[in-house]
């Protein structure tokens, strides 16, 4: 897995690529958490390359979350495949998380997402 | 049947799923589900890595995948202390933690989980995943979702 971040105006984009599992998730939440600290008012992580990922991951991005809230950052998840989508489903997370469609939707919502989570 | 016995390194966990979502299809699995049992697989692994072992990756395990006309059975093996099976429990999810959810997703999408008492070296625990319309077939071992 690669990570990647971009940094757009007021939103801080990671780009995870690749499976996360016990291996690689140290690295998508080095990434994540730097970002959220980084104290930009928004960041957003783009799944849409994410081909697998396991209960390590899924703690990753509910850490990212819980740290959003500390930080008061609003964080997002966008471009969900199905089988990413599913498992966060059965943990019944997908209802805990932002979740958009894709990066447009992403971009223009995330400045209405209140900073404890939520439209 | 097949065996991989590799060492405890999370690196090679892609490795082990490539194989549960190849033997699964072969058995006439759906790629969805393939997927989900390789999840189950890779999350009983990463236990062994990280709670039995913890966190060593110079030491061994192997899985043993048994292809049956009702079932996929997987049996994990390890060398480590004996797992303590009244402790292992899935986290309620209403609990919004990191963590905790790897044993909720093996219970979730395997049929049996159990531990064999027999197995002195160290644990082995039997995961199976009955084929589609086929559950009925089976009778044998602890009851569902034990352990």
């Amino acid at each position: 897995m690669k990570v990647q971040v971009r940094n757009l105006d007021k939103v801080s984009i990671i780009d995870p690529t690749g499976d996360v599992d016990l291996y690689s998730s140290p690295s998508l939440r080095d990434a994540l958490l730097a970002e959220i600290k980084a104290d930009g008012p928004s960041v957003l992580a783009n799944m849409a390359g994410v081909t697998y990922i396991d209960s390590s991951g899924i703690a990753t991005l509910v850490e990212g979350l819980q740290l959003s809230r500390q930080t008061k950052t609003r964080f997002g998840l966008y471009g969900l495949r199905p089988n990413a989508r599913s498992v966060l489903e059965l943990a019944r997370l997908n209802k805990v998380f932002t979740i958009f469609e894709n990066e447009a939707e992403a971009l223009e919502k995330i400045g209405t997402v209140k900073p404890f989570g939520g439209l | 049947m097949i065996r991989i016995s590799i060492c405890s390194q999370p690196r090679l966990l892609n490795i082990l799923r490539g194989v549960v979502k190849f033997t699964a299809q072969e058995a006439g699995v759906s790629q969805a589900d393939a997927d989900y049992l390789a999840l189950a697989i890779d999350e009983a692994v990463a236990n062994i890595i990280r709670h039995t072992y913890k966190g060593r990756h110079d030491t061994r395990l192997a899985l043993e995948v048994h292809t049956f006309p009702d079932r996929l059975e997987y049996v994990l093996e390890d060398w480590g202390p004996k797992v303590c099976e009244e402790k292992i429990r899935p986290r309620p999810l209403d609990e919004v933690r990191p963590g905790g959810l790897g044993t909720f997703f093996i219970y979730s999408f395997m049929d049996k989980c159990s531990y064999d008492p027999d197995f002195k070296e160290g644990n082995r625990l039997k995961l199976v995943k009955f084929l589609p319309g086929k559950g009925a077939c089976y009778n044998e071992g602890s009851s569902a979702k034990s352990g």
